[in-house]
């Protein structure tokens, strides 16, 4: 509960900030304290101190692994302040606003690892996105920010209204919006209502949206191109996580069917040979590294839904190995992209040379994700091709799985030929030596967490 | 304390070999003599120790591969046969490295240094091949002599012909190296160890086939380090090296590594009359063809190559007749007279500039008094004559083949006689009659300095008086080192022959020799042979053409398959089919990109669609996963 009510009030507080505060880049500060206030009182929750006991009647329920996920998102969304902080003053003048509306986000975050209320889905995905379509929106003199808002828009109320009308359909079919229901027996498929499975297959559309699974990815590439780069990342990374925290919880607790003749593990398949088909193969032929990386975290997404197919210890963990790995490399990724003045492949010329460092981090983040060992996306892929193998069926999305890495790699390591085998002169932003120990630290998390993965996972039991 | 012999010339081939940039020359050749100088010294005191009746040393070091009951130890065993071979190899060796320090003295200061770590690498290697206690750490040794002479005759790595000589070296040594491997995981799979001690005592275990075929195994890694018949062409090749360097492989290092190795398992081979004969049989027939050779070369160098391949022979004919401790024994003599005979040749080299082509040497007598006495003393102990050393140990193994079969002897005698011959025409060629060379050549003429002198004429001694090390009976001698090794070449075969006879075949062999030596002297003293040769003599100079015929029959061959799989598997097959699969992921990119074209209605069909695909999906997965598991 903390954290819902610090990142609500902090965003309160962000915005009478935006008239009680005049210097612009103090909001930054504000909003980096905000967060790790933020951040501890979610600590204090995980270890069992609540500063409001309010009875949400079932609404909501805590779990360990719904808090460590919570301080996931919240650091990472503390690294990406940090980071780009100055990048999102550069945007405009509602700089305070902007960061109002991240901590509303972050709410929704909360809400979504929490939720045992089909409602409190809807109301956790729906204060995560509506912030959003303003975020994507907000470089307002930007006709394809413009764009991307109302494309985002429309296709997100789209999607609202497919959630809305499978929450209906469930609530018809089990009399209960409570996530853990008993079935009614009346009008019985292998046991399960009929109007159940159709609200859940609705239900998945709309969570498939959410995190951007194909064949409902349709939206991301142009949301994520056009929307501006700090938006984008933040996008990308923490919102489609909590995403798939959410995702999984439904999954877990709603489509784990015991009986013999239906599961969703075909359906799960399809989508995720479809994700990793389009992410991948689509990334190849990109020639901006910034829609290069849209189309990625569809690919990335592919492989966090691994972990809703399989939906054992394999596949908790994973999620949130994957997590860490694909927010810190991403956000890491996109940092240095917003400095860059030309973000297609060729602006990437020649950067080892002008600037090593952050050429360096730059490889270190691609690494991760293309999953090569001693980093933190290795092991997380590793977590999600053996929560499959656990399972001892479908192996061949297994090895689907192997090949789309395979040729993920391919775009990945584009960028950073360019960087290193490429003669160019790129052109950047101005930027302080605190980022490029920033960037540094976070290369270095990276590998930690992929030299020591113990360290994150017995956070969730001690 | 054993572990300290190889251990000095490891460190002087790291000092030397990271260092190299910043030792001066003077601190590099301190660096080098020293570590062998000290192994030597190191050497003595266990030779004296063995000598003295100390007990069989067998020195663990540490465990080296352990895999459940399998073991392999890292473990040293100084005997009666190894603290001999120590003594050779670093006694040898070391003089060699006080002679390379002013043979190489042209170098750079790094390569200098590169030549010296090298060579301490190769002492260290060999070292190690003859303090293993088992098949294992030999076999480490086996390959690091062949490392190091691929190093070695490469040194000079800017001329292409001297690369190719180090990559045949290399590659016919992995040849031989192979049949080695194989036979050492025959006898670990029958025993479950390579240790000496417990193979020997467990010999009984074996069935005749297991004996026979890992024997024949060894011998063939055996072929390769001690160029026998077929595996021999890398030796005279190997010359491309510096000459100290072919000293070192001639004599105290690599070549004699398979003679040390079948004399190591005497036990074995004695059990097995196939292998013994086929060791005999390739013995002799390589002492033979390479002294036909050897009297057609021009090359100074060619000729004593071809003498060492020739005198590896015979020691393969003693130890295929069982007269172990006389293979030894031409082992030790030999490397006297052979390292000699190269250090001379180099000295020789040396004073004409790289000159090795003998038809424009001659008359290097008055020149050179140093070397040229020295000289003639080694080639009268190759040759056979007494007193000199190799009278004594050739005429042990000649003695033995006859006990064994007359046949052997007539052919040894043959090839002792000519034998005598190439040495002579060697001798009478470069250092008798008028001086051949360029002015300039005659202008710098001299005699070489005090380090290469000093080491000519220790072993000038030890050519002269390594004979009596081991006298035989008939001529009253105590017949030390037969007794010395005894303990070791348990398998020695005691020959009975009438010393009447005996005297009758020395007096014979030495009669050829002496003969021949006369002849060749008398011949080319006076006009030495400078025309191209003709008919028979063509063939000899060309080797019998075996070169082209391996190139023919083997290398071309392999050279067409292996152009075959690269021009025509590779690039059609395999390229094709990978290019293809990128090229067909990129066009399928290309087109599933248009799939994304920014209208949102688009989308949002397209959404609709795919949710009553997945509808349909899921009403009838059953159906379609029958359908699946029906396919795969």
């Amino acid at each position: 509960m903390n954290a819902i009510i610090f990142s609500a009030g902090w965003g309160i507080i962000m915005m009478f900030c935006s008239f009680l505060v005049k210097n612009q880049s103090s909001y930054r500060h504000i909003a980096a304290v905000g967060l790790l206030v933020l951040l501890a009182a979610n600590i204090f929750d995980t270890y069992g101190v609540d500063f409001f006991h309010i009875d949400s009647g079932k609404m909501l329920a805590y779990t360990r692994f719904g808090f460590v996920f919570n301080s996931i998102a919240i650091a990472s969304t503390l690294i990406y302040v940090l980071l780009t902080g100055r990048d999102i003053e550069r945007l405009g003048r509602y700089t305070a606003e902007f960061f109002t509306l991240v901590f509303f986000v972050l709410c929704g975050v909360c809400l979504l690892s929490a939720y045992n209320n089909l409602l409190m889905l809807f109301l956790g995905i729906e204060i995560l996105t509506i912030p959003l379509y303003i975020l994507t929106g907000s470089d307002k003199r930007n006709l394809k920010s413009n764009e991307a808002a109302l494309k985002y828009f429309l296709m997100g109320s789209f999607s609202t209204g497919l959630m809305l009308m499978g929450i209906a359909l469930m609530y018809g079919g089990t009399g209960t919006f409570l996530l853990e229901s008993s079935r009614l027996q009346s009008n019985l498929y292998h046991g399960i209502s009929f109007l159940e499975i159709v609200g859940l297959l609705f239900l998945l559309a709309s969570m498939c949206f959410k995190v951007s699974a194909a064949p409902f990815h349709f939206w991301t590439p142009d949301v994520y191109d056009g929307a501006p780069s700090v938006v984008t990342s933040f996008m990308a990374t923490i919102v489609k996580v909590a995403g798939f925290i959410a995702f999984l919880k439904l999954c877990t607790v709603r489509m784990s069917v015991t009986s013999t003749a239906i599961d969703w593990k075909l359906i799960f398949s399809i989508i995720i040979i479809l994700t990793l088909l389009f992410g991948n193969i689509t990334a190849i032929f990109q020639q901006s590294v910034k829609r290069m990386l849209a189309y990625s975290s569809i690919s990335q997404a592919g492989f966090m839904l691994f972990a809703l197919f399989s939906m054992n210890e394999y596949a908790s963990k994973g999620l949130l190995m994957y997590s860490v790995a694909y927010c810190l490399a991403t956000i890491g990724l996109f940092a240095v992209l917003v400095k860059m003045k030309d973000v297609t492949f060729e602006g990437y010329n020649g950067l080892a040379k002008t600037q090593p460092v952050l050429a360096a981090t730059n490889a270190i983040f691609l690494f991760s994700l293309a999953g090569i060992p001693l980093t933190a996306g290795f092991l997380a892929k590793y977590y999600m091709l053996a929560s499959i193998i656990k399972t001892g069926t479908y192996t061949w999305v297994v090895v689907a799985g192997v090949l789309f890495a395979a040729i993920s790699v391919y775009y990945y390591f584009r960028v950073i030929q360019a960087m290193y085998f490429k003669n160019g002169e790129p052109q950047m932003e101005s930027f302080g030596r605190s980022f490029k120990l920033g960037l540094v630290v976070l290369a270095a998390i990276i590998i930690i967490v992929g030299a020591f993965p113990q360290a994150l996972f017995n956070w969730l039991y001690f | 304390m054993a572990y300290l012999v190889p251990l000095f010339p490891l460190i002087g081939f790291l000092l030397n070999g990271v260092f190299r940039n910043s030792l001066s020359k003077g601190l590099v050749g301190i660096i080098g003599c020293g570590a062998v100088l000290a192994s030597f010294v190191v050497s003595v005191i266990l030779f004296l120790d063995v000598r003295a009746g100390g007990a069989l040393a067998v020195q663990p070091l540490y465990p080296f591969i352990h895999v459940a009951n399998f073991k392999i130890d890292f473990v040293f065993q100084v005997d009666q046969l190894s603290s001999l071979f120590l003594l050779i190899i670093t006694g040898i060796g070391f003089l060699i490295h006080l002679y390379s320090t002013s043979y190489m003295h042209d170098e750079t200061n790094d390569h200098f240094a590169r030549y010296f770590s090298y060579l301490n690498l190769f002492v260290f290697s060999m070292l190690l091949l003859v303090l293993g206690a088992n098949y294992v750490i030999m076999f480490i040794g086996w390959e690091g002599v062949g490392l190091c002479s691929y190093l070695l005759i490469g040194y000079w790595f800017k001329n292409t012909d001297y690369n190719k000589a180090a990559n045949k070296a290399f590659i016919m040594n992995r040849i031989g190296d192979a049949g080695f491997l194989l036979g050492i995981f025959w006898l670990l799979s029958k025993l479950g160890t390579a240790n000496y001690t417990d193979v020997f005592a467990n010999v009984s275990n074996l069935t005749p086939t297991d004996i026979t075929g890992i024997t024949l195994l060894l011998f063939i890694g055996a072929m390769g380090k001690s160029a026998q018949i077929p595996l021999y062409t890398w030796l005279p090749d190997a010359m491309a090296g510096p000459t100290p360097v072919s000293a070192l492989i001639h004599a105290a290092t690599m070549v004699t590594a398979g003679i040390y190795m079948v004399a190591r398992s005497n036990a074995l081979y004695s059990l097995s009359p196939i292998a013994e004969n086929l060791v005999a049989v390739i013995g002799i027939a390589t002492a033979l063809f390479a002294a036909t050779i050897a009297i057609k070369q021009n090359d100074i160098k060619k000729v004593l190559a071809y003498s060492t391949v020739s005198q590896l022979g015979y020691m393969f004919l003693g130890l295929g007749v069982g007269a172990y401790t006389g293979s030894v024994f031409h082992v030790m003599t030999h490397a006297f007279f052979k390292a000699l005979l190269f250090l001379g040749a180099g000295s020789v080299i040396h004073a004409l500039h790289h000159e090795q082509d003998m038809r424009n040497m001659g008359g290097l007598k008055k020149y050179m008094p140093v070397t040229h006495w020295t000289f003639l003393i080694a080639c009268i102990a190759i040759a056979g004559i007494p007193p000199f050393s190799g009278f004594f140990s050739k005429d042990e193994i000649l003695a033995a083949a006859y006990a064994k079969n007359p046949v052997y002897w007539v052919l040894g005698v043959i090839g002792a006689g000519m034998t005598a011959f190439y040495m002579f025409r060697l001798y009478a060629t470069t250092f008798l009659g008028q001086f051949r060379g360029t002015e300039e050549q005659k202008h710098h003429l001299h005699e070489s300095p005090a380090a290469i002198t000093i080491p000519l004429i220790i072993l000038a001694l030890l050519a002269f008086g390594g004979g009596f090390f081991n006298v035989p009976a008939i001529f009253g001698g105590g017949q030390q080192l037969h007794h010395y090794l005894s303990p070791v070449l348990t398998a020695e075969h005691e020959h009975e022959i009438a010393h009447s006879t005996e005297l009758m075949l020395m007096g014979v062999s030495v009669g050829v020799a002496l003969l021949a030596a006369i002849i060749a002297l008398t011949k080319y003293a006076r006009k030495p042979e400078l025309n191209e040769p003709e008919g028979l003599g063509k063939v000899l100079a060309n080797k019998w053409y075996i070169d082209e015929l391996y190139d023919n029959v083997i290398v071309n061959p392999l050279l067409a398959l292996g152009g075959f799989f690269k021009n025509v598997i590779e690039k059609s097959g395999i390229d094709g089919f990978v290019n293809g699969v990128g090229g067909f992921i990129q066009y399928s990119s290309r087109r599933l990109r248009l799939v994304q074209n920014g209208k949102v209605g688009t989308y949002i069909l397209l959404m609709i669609f795919s949710i009553l695909i997945l509808w349909l999906a899921f009403w009838y997965q059953a159906t379609i996963t029958g359908f699946f598991q029906k396919i795969f």
